[in-house]
Formats: structure tokens, C-alpha cells, sequence
């Protein structure tokens, strides 16, 4: 089943060089994305039973694990969600004459190869074929998130493409020393080979892995979108289309994130103890959320405070795996989760505003609520969601999050996170709730939803975010111990 | 042979300084190549000892590889992406010549005290290929961010990736054969892609210079 | 007696092979244009011309004017004292810092850059500034260069430097000395006048340096000035040539001894003497003269490359 994962985009990529008409596009894509649904579920449920599913037939090439399916998961589910999306959007835009068929085409086929590239970078033991495929993340997304071809567009996808590689050049410098610090303990053939690492972890070259730390930090992170690396995440998640700035902020991040915690296990395995690690990520996560805050005061435009608020959030998530207790790390794996679901459901959202109003500023938009019912109740839910307001998934996981910080006696810490989040949350109430409310003063915007499909995706997002908040379901919070006891090492 | 490497590294060092010191595009690209050559020349001395001692091939088949593609093919690629354009020399720099040439020169000395902690490559010969290696990554990034115009980033990066392959070849005798392969495929498509980037650059803006991409602020 | 026996064969044999250096660079730089080019000897010719020629002096100049050429030729010869052309027996006896050897060479530059003053015509000034700025900048790099090799033979003797690395097999493939090699090349470059420095045949303001230092010059004079200009450049090939390709070498090879020696290793040292300045030629016709505030370019890359040499001598650890 594990092939079947990394099989339906190869094909569905493969589909969309043939296929000419739209509506068969539309059911290959929606088809594919179901597909792996299916098989993400499928392989959870191994996992849980199981443990990992690994096909040693094909060489040990694939591994997944508890942390694996974790991110799977999130990936299908999105997948699934944005893809639906596309439907309407796209229908929209080609209905107003913005994207004609070679685009269409150009569009699906760049979604698959993406989408394809992070369940590779997800589902495979060795760290270098995972570099490979992190890289291939940005090249496949560069002309995604140039869609538009406006001056804006090529700028944004100019810096995404350069910063991002450069990273990943760096996180490659990074994973040379890993490899060195393990040059006398494995065998050339288990070379960077994720569990021979992680099982040899005390007898690696301890300055040789504190390097290779920092540098695959820095990489990783500039993809991840952490402070003072993230300067290309506000432009290529407000300018790409909205579907792909969902893909982007709600599921390449937590691919990038996931390359990081792989790391941190090994280093923190082989050092036995969380310090060094620890305050690195610590420090980072904190100068992201900060780095958000003062962004998000100040900004004009929606599409960016949502990036704005995807480093915040990334942000978090480092703190929690630099705090690195049982309950830190179910905290952070738990905000991965919610932090994908509830960030593409505002993204989503924000496409079908974007479509109505043909605007992105904040201030040009007025009367959401009359003029999109279902959008705008989402959107304002979703901006509630993500600022940490109960009942939504959010706020469990930065509770749990802060909740660790606290018990592990940061007191300094947890105060400047509670305090910058809190005047995110004013931020964000400040500027966009207004777009909510009053009279709708631009003359050509008439009430309606546009997207049908994009609304029943985003609603049943709500509706996952909502629940998930009030109650984990019994195999989340099996799957969420487990990833939990892989990185903290039984 | 191990006189060898240490020349090659060397000579790489060098070229990462004349590649600073230079403002034409035209020479920019010479000096990579001349870099992709001597990285080449490394791989396949090394391959031929391990074919000889071990009886691998995959050193030489990288050796093959970074011919066709870096010596051959990437610069005739950024051949024909810079001759569209008109921008032929720099004529303006943040800072001038011969203090970014400087500043490079401080990047080798503090590489080598960054690795002089690290065991393992710590020892003699191995050190000096290792702090070669690390400052032309450096090196390269420095080249990226004092450069104005988009192709001047291109290159940079390419040279980032040069010096890392190097690095990964002589501080650990290459990494897997698999993951060698992947990175150049990886490359290839970035510097198609980069291309593609820069003709849509010059298409919008009407001109290849970084600073006039500032729309996107705050 | 053996030293001055040393001096003469030294003197006679610096001050006959220096234009020679000359000759070869014009025709190799005229063949690659497809031109047949002045002969071969035809510096010799200029130079007993010049000397039959009188002497014009200008009203203002004062002594320095006049002394200067002395003062060039005496401090060239003198600096070539320093950097021997044959294998000399016993030759590990003699002083010989390389600190005195470039300052005597800089006294001699240093009058020159005066008499080029002293004519208070506008092109002697220009010349003396542009001198003084490339000299500037260019004499550090030869101090450290000159510094690391010492350092690597534990001397600052350029003998020797000579028979240590006569010991240590080639030096070329030793990077050290590689990093080394490149510097002191691009240093001859500045020091000699050469392109891309310098153009040493034209006399339009915009790109002369050299030239201009000795415009004012005529008869004796001129001729004792460009005869001191070619045993500079032929030190500093012969100062390349003994510290990289040490022809001390080829005398332990043959194992040959006393004055046979001294004829083979003399031999050697012409061959590379002429390999060299074919070389310097090539780089001529294949760059071109930099613009003037392009020089600190060049002069940067060639510091940095020499201190480069000498930080590979610590990486190194030895």
C-alpha cells in the first residue's frame, strides 16, 4: 500500500499530460486524491496495529512509522480538501478568462509532481533521498506560486526559489556532517539511513552531529518558514493561487518541520539530554512568533497575515520540540495537526474572497458576512480558530504546548509566548474583523457564494477543526503517543 | 595522490577568488567551469583509486556526470540565458572590489578556526581539504549576496553546490551513489528553472536587477 | 675571492640576459599578432644608440634628476646580487634577507618616482602618483609571499630558500606554494609594467605609468633607466625562477660538480628564463590593460592569495 501512495500522483501526473477536457481533469484529480486517501488510512491503520510498515522486498526503501502516517495523513487529508477546491476555483477563473487550458493542464500536473514529491519526502528511510525530495518540493512549486505571471508573482517565485534552495543547500551541508559523524559506527550501506542512525545514536561523533544540527536547522528551517530565514514565506503563500497557498502553508511546512524533528530525535538521542537542541530551537521559535507579531500589526493585505500567522505558528511548534518533555512533543505534533487544517481552511476561504472581491487589501473589503454567508462565517471562525479561541483545535494544542513550557520551569518563555499571542490576537481582530461587517461599498460585488465545491470543502474543514478540538478521536491520540515515543525513544 | 587533491583543492580556493574579484558575467561563467573541471578532475582521482582498491564505479560514473553536466551543459545554458539579456559587466556594487575580496578572505580564516573543534577533521591535509571546501560554500553564498543582478545569484548557487559536493567528497568520501545522482538531477532542473525565472524577470521588470524586485515589503 | 668571483659571473650575466627578456616577449607578442616583429636583439641596439646620444636636461631639474639613473641601475644590479643564477658551491653561506632585497629595490623606484617630480612636467607627476599608488599596493603581497616560503624553509635567505626547496622535490605540487606561485606571477605583472598593469609601449597619458616616469629622459640617461627597467623584470623572473623551479635540482641529479655545474645549472636557469618571459607574453596578448581605479582589483586578489598561501601554511600544521 505504501507504493500505492507514491504510485497515484506519479499517474495522475502522467494522466494530466493526456487528458484534454476539463471535467476529466477534475474527476482524475479529485479521483487520485481520494486514492490516497484511502491508502493513507489504510496504512495508518498498519501502523497502528503494526508499528511501522516497511516492504523489506524492495530493499528497506520505504519506512513509515508512527511520525510518518502522522504527516500522511494530514498530506491526504488536505490533498483530498484542496483538490475539491480547485474545482470551483479554477472554474471561476477560467470563467473569467484568466487560465486557459495549457495552464489548466500546467497546473494539475505541477499539484501532482508536488504532492508526489512530500509523500516521498515523508515515506522513506534514507535522509538523503528525503533531501531530494524536499529540494524537489521547491522546484516543483516555483512555477505554482508564479501561477498568476504578474509582477508581484515572478518576484515572490523569484525569492522562493532562490532562498529555499539555498537552504536546502545548506541542510545538505548539514546531513554531510551527519554522515560524517557516523563515518566509523555504520557501514557504507546503512549510510544516513534514518533507524541505523537512530539506533547508534550514543556512538556518533558528537561536535561533527552538533554541526550537522545547526545546519540542517537552518536549512530545514528556512523551508519551514522559522525567523531570520522566513522572508520568502509571506510573499509565495499571498501570491501563489489559493489552493496551492493551502498546500504550501498547510502541508510543506510540516514536511520541512518533520525533517527537523527526525534530527533532533538523533542529536538529542545521542547527546541524552534536550539542551543544546533545545535552546536553539527555543531561541528560533521565539524570534518567529515575534518576528509574526510585529508583521501581523501592521498589515494591509489578508493573504499575508495568514503567512504571517503560519510562522507564528511554526514558530510554536519549534518551541515545543525545543522544550522536548512527553507532553511538549504530543503538543507539538498535535498543533502540526491542527495548525494544516485550520490554516488551508483560511486559505481556501480566502480564495473564494479574493474571487469575489478581486481584491486583497483588507481595507477595500466590506460586509463579508451578507455578501458571502457560508465563506464569511468560515473565515471569521477560521480567524478565531487560528488566533487560540476554544472551542477549535488550536487552542487544545497551544494549551498542551504552553502547558509544557510551564512545567518545565521557562517561565520567561511561556510569558513572551502568551504575551505575543495574545497581541496577535488583537492584531488579527483589529485588522480583519472589520472586513466582516458594514455595508459592502464596492458597487460590482454581488451576494452569492461563487465556489460551491470550494464552500463544502472548507465547511467540512470547520467541522474537523471544531470537533477535533472538543474531543481527539481514540487512534489520533494513539497514533500522536506513539510518533511521540519514536522521537523521545521509548 | 593525495598531492593531488590538495592542489585541486586549492586550486578551487582560487578560482572562488578570481570568480569574486571578476565583473564580467562572461568570466563569471569561465571561472565556473574552470571550478566544475577541477571538481571533475577530483572525482575521477578519487574514483580511479577506488576502482583500483575497491572495485567501485560510482566515483567515476559522478566524475562522467559533473562533465556533462556542469562543464558542458549548465554553462552553455547560462550562455544562452545571459545573452538575452543586456547586462554584460557590474557596474555598481554594495561594496567595492577589493573589501568584498577581503571579506572573503576572512570567511577562510574563520572556517578554519569553526573546524579546527571538530575531531575527525581536524588532522593535517584533511583539515585543509575540509576548510577549502567549507569556505568555497561560504564563499559562494557571499557571492550571492553582493551581487545585484540575477544571474550573479545564479552562479552563486552554483558555486554553494559545488562546494558541497566537494565537501561531501572529501571529507567523507561521497555520499551514497543514489543521493549523488539525485542532487544533480535536483540541480539540473534548478538552474532550467532559474533560467526560465530570469526570462520572466527581464519580461516584467525590464531588467535583471535585484534591488528593482521591491513591491513585496513588510 | 669566491664571493667576488660570484658578483662578477652574477653581474655580467644579469646585465647581458636583460634585454634579451625584452626581445623575446616583443617577438612572441608580434608573432601572435602574424607580424614578423624587431629582432631579437634589438634592445642591444637601442641601448648603444641611446648611449651615444647626449644628454638634455631640463632648467629646473635639480641633482636628483641627474642621479637618478645611477641611483636605478646601481640599486637593480645590486638587488641582483640577491637571487642567483647559477648553482653556486657554498652558496648556503651567504646573507641574502629578502627584506633588504625589496627594499633595495624599492630605493631605486623610489628615486625614479623623484626625478619623474623633479622635471615639474605634468607627466612625470601623473607617472609618479600611479606608480606610487600600484607599488602601494602591490609590495605587501610580495612581502608575504616572500614571508611564507621563508617560513616553509625556516630562513629568510633566498639561497636558502633555494636548497631547501631543492630538497623537497617539486615544489609546484605543494599548495602552498602554488597559492604562492600565483601571486608572485601577478606581482611581476604589477612590478614589470606589463599588461594588464601597464602597457609598456604606448605613451598616451590616459595609459602610461612607467613610460611617464621616464618620458623627460634622453641619451645616457634613457638608456641607463630601461636598461635598470629589464634587470628588474629579469630579477624578478629569476626571483619566480630560483624560489619554484630551483635549478639547483638538476645539479643533483647529474651529480655533477665545480664548473661544470656551475656551466649546466646556468644553461637550465636560461631555458626557464626564456619559458618564463614566453609566458609573460602570452598573458599580455591574451588580457587587456585594466582601467587605472581597476588596479587595487587586481592588487587585492594578489594579497589575498598570497595571505591565503600563508593561512594553508598554518591549516596545514606545519
Amino acid at each position: 500500500m505504501g507504493f500505492v501512495l507514491l504510485a497515484v500522483p506519479a499517474l495522475a501526473v502522467l494522466l494530466f499530460s493526456l487528458v484534454k477536457s476539463r471535467p476529466m481533469q477534475y474527476t482524475v484529480s479529485v479521483t487520485a486524491s481520494a486514492l490516497m486517501l484511502i491508502a493513507a488510512a489504510w496504512i495508518t491503520r498498519q501502523v497502528l496495529l503494526f508499528g511501522t510498515v516497511t516492504y523489506p522486498a524492495a530493499g528497506g526503501f520505504i519506512y513509515i512509522d508512527a511520525l510518518s502516517a502522522l504527516v500522511v495523513d494530514i498530506v491526504a487529508v488536505i490533498g483530498l480538501m484542496t483538490s475539491i477546491y480547485s474545482i470551483g476555483y479554477l472554474e471561476e477563473e477560467y470563467r473569467h478568462g484568466k487560465v486557459d487550458a495549457g495552464r489548466f493542464r500546467l497546473y494539475y500536473i505541477l499539484m501532482y509532481t508536488f504532492i508526489f514529491t512530500m509523500m516521498l519526502a515523508l515515506t522513506v528511510r534514507n535522509i538523503g533521498i528525503m533531501w531530494i525530495a524536499i529540494e524537489a518540493t521547491t522546484l516543483a512549486s516555483t512555477f505554482l506560486v508564479g501561477f498568476h505571471n504578474g509582477k508581484d508573482a515572478v518576484e515572490a517565485a523569484w525569492k522562493y526559489i532562490i532562498i529555499c534552495s539555498v537552504g536546502i543547500a545548506i541542510a545538505l551541508l548539514g546531513i554531510i556532517f551527519l554522515q560524517l559523524s557516523s563515518i566509523d559506527v555504520l557501514k557504507s550501506s546503512q549510510y544516513l539511513d534514518w533507524t541505523a542512525l537512530y539506533s547508534h545514536a550514543s556512538v556518533l561523533n558528537s561536535s561533527a552531529l552538533r554541526l550537522a544540527f545547526i545546519f540542517i536547522l537552518i536549512g530545514f528551517g528556512t523551508k519551514a518558514g522559522l525567523a531570520p530565514m522566513h522572508t520568502w514565506l509571506p510573499d509565495a503563500h499571498s501570491q501563489a493561487p489559493s489552493p496551492i497557498s493551502a498546500l504550501l502553508s498547510g502541508v510543506l511546512l510540516n514536511c520541512a518541520m518533520y525533517g527537523i524533528i527526525r534530527t533532533v530525535a538523533i542529536v538529542n538521542r545521542s547527546f541524552g539530554n534536550s539542551t543544546f537542541t533545545g535552546r536553539i530551537l527555543i531561541g528560533a521559535g521565539v524570534l518567529s512568533i515575534l518576528a509574526a507579531t510585529l508583521f501581523i500589526l501592521t498589515q494591509k493585505d489578508y493573504k499575508r497575515l495568514l503567512a504571517y500567522s503560519s510562522i507564528e505558528h511554526m514558530g510554536i511548534i519549534a518551541i515545543a520540540f525545543g522544550i522536548f518533555t512527553p507532553l511538549s512533543i504530543f503538543g507539538g505534533l498535535l498543533h502540526m495537526v491542527n495548525h494544516s487544517f485550520t490554516k488551508s481552511m483560511l486559505f481556501l476561504s480566502s480564495g473564494n474572497v479574493l474571487q469575489k472581491y478581486q481584491t486583497k487589501e483588507i481595507s477595500h473589503i466590506r460586509g463579508m458576512l451578507k455578501v458571502l454567508p457560508v465563506t464569511g462565517t468560515v473565515f471569521l471562525l477560521g480567524l478565531f480558530a487560528i488566533a487560540g479561541t476554544p472551542p477549535f483545535s488550536v487552542f487544545a494544542s497551544e494549551f498542551v504546548i504552553i502547558t509544557s513550557i510551564f512545567e518545565k520551569h521557562n517561565f520567561f518563555v511561556g510569558m513572551l509566548v502568551i504575551l505575543l499571542l495574545a497581541i496577535i490576537f488583537t492584531g488579527i481582530a483589529l485588522t480583519m474583523f472589520k472586513m466582516f461587517y458594514g455595508k459592502n461599498t464596492a458597487p460590482a460585488v454581488e451576494p452569492g457564494e461563487l465556489n460551491i465545491p470550494g464552500v463544502v470543502a472548507v465547511a467540512a474543514l470547520l467541522v474537523i477543526i471544531t470537533v477535533t478540538g472538543l474531543f481527539i478521536p481514540n487512534e489520533m491520540k494513539t497514533l500522536l503517543n506513539m510518533a511521540e515515543k519514536i522521537i523521545i525513544g521509548g | 595522490m593525495s598531492s593531488y587533491l590538495d592542489i585541486l583543492s586549492v586550486l578551487l580556493l582560487l578560482s572562488s577568488f578570481v570568480l569574486m574579484a571578476n565583473k564580467r558575467i562572461k568570466s563569471h561563467i569561465r571561472t565556473f567551469r574552470f571550478q566544475s573541471a577541477m571538481i571533475a578532475l577530483a572525482a575521477g582521482i578519487l574514483g580511479v583509486n577506488s576502482l583500483i582498491h575497491e572495485g567501485r564505479v560510482d566515483l567515476l560514473v559522478v566524475c562522467a556526470v559533473i562533465i556533462a553536466i556542469k562543464v558542458i551543459y549548465i554553462p552553455r545554458l547560462l550562455h544562452r540565458v545571459y545573452a538575452n539579456v543586456e547586462y554584460k559587466v557590474e557596474k555598481d556594487f554594495f561594496l567595492n572590489i577589493p573589501i568584498l575580496i577581503l571579506g572573503c578572505c576572512m570567511i577562510v580564516v574563520f572556517t578554519y578556526f569553526a573546524l579546527s573543534k571538530t575531531d575527525g577533521i581536524n588532522t593535517g591535509t584533511e583539515n585543509m581539504r575540509v576548510v577549502n571546501s567549507v569556505s568555497l560554500i561560504l564563499i559562494g553564498l557571499f557571492f550571492m549576496i553582493s551581487r545585484k543582478k540575477a544571474i550573479g545569484q545564479i552562479v552563486g548557487f552554483l558555486v554553494i553546490e559545488n562546494g558541497i559536493f566537494v565537501t561531501a567528497m572529501f571529507a567523507t568520501q561521497g555520499m551514497p551513489f543514489i543521493v549523488d545522482m539525485g542532487m544533480f538531477v535536483d540541480l539540473l532542473s534548478a538552474v532550467m528553472i532559474l533560467g526560465i525565472m530570469v526570462f520572466k524577470i527581464n519580461e516584467k521588470f525590464d531588467s535583471i536587477d535585484i534591488n528593482k524586485l521591491k513591491n513585496l515589503r513588510g | 675571492m669566491m664571493h667576488a668571483v660570484y658578483a662578477l659571473i652574477q653581474i655580467i650575466v644579469i646585465i647581458l640576459a636583460a634585454p634579451l627578456v625584452n626581445g623575446i616577449i616583443r617577438k612572441v607578442k608580434a608573432l601572435t599578432q602574424k607580424r614578423k616583429g624587431a629582432p631579437l636583439l634589438q634592445m642591444y641596439f637601442d641601448l648603444f644608440k641611446l648611449l651615444k646620444k647626449s644628454v638634455v636636461v631640463s632648467d629646473v631639474a635639480s641633482w636628483i634628476f641627474r642621479a637618478a639613473p645611477y641611483i636605478a641601475i646601481a640599486s637593480a644590479v645590486a638587488a641582483s646580487l640577491f637571487v642567483p643564477v647559477t648553482a653556486w658551491p657554498e652558496s648556503q653561506g651567504y646573507a641574502g634577507d629578502m627584506i633588504l632585497f625589496v627594499s633595495v629595490l624599492a630605493l631605486g623606484r623610489f628615486f625614479m618616482m623623484l626625478a619623474a617630480l623633479d622635471t615639474a612636467s605634468t607627466f612625470g607627476g601623473m607617472g609618479s602618483s600611479r606608480e606610487a599608488m600600484i607599488s602601494a599596493l602591490i609590495e605587501p603581497s610580495l612581502l608575504v609571499t616572500l614571508f611564507t616560503v621563508g617560513l616553509i624553509a625556516k630562513s629568510t635567505s633566498i639561497f636558502q630558500i633555494m636548497h631547501f626547496t631543492a630538497g623537497v622535490g617539486i615544489p609546484l605540487l605543494h599548495p602552498v606554494y602554488i597559492l604562492g606561485f600565483a601571486a608572485l606571477c601577478m606581482i611581476i605583472i604589477a612590478e614589470t609594467s606589463r599588461i594588464p598593469v601597464d602597457d609598456p609601449s604606448t605613451h598616451l597619458e590616459l595609459t602610461m605609468v612607467h613610460e611617464a616616469m621616464i618620458l623627460e629622459y634622453s641619451g645616457r640617461d634613457l638608456a641607463l633607466m630601461e636598461l635598470s627597467a629589464s634587470i628588474r623584470q629579469l630579477v624578478f623572473i629569476t626571483l619566480l625562477v630560483n624560489i619554484y623551479v630551483p635549478h639547483d635540482q638538476m645539479i643533483a641529479l647529474y651529480g655533477l660538480s665545480g664548473f661544470a655545474a656551475i656551466a649546466v645549472s646556468l644553461l637550465v636557469y636560461l631555458i626557464e628564463v626564456i619559458l618564463v618571459s614566453i609566458l609573460i607574453a602570452v598573458i599580455e596578448v591574451h588580457t587587456v590593460k585594466l582601467r587605472l581605479f581597476s588596479i587595487p582589483n587586481l592588487a587585492a586578489l594578489a594579497f589575498i592569495v598570497s595571505f591565503l598561501g600563508f593561512i594553508q601554511y598554518f591549516v596545514l600544521g606545519r
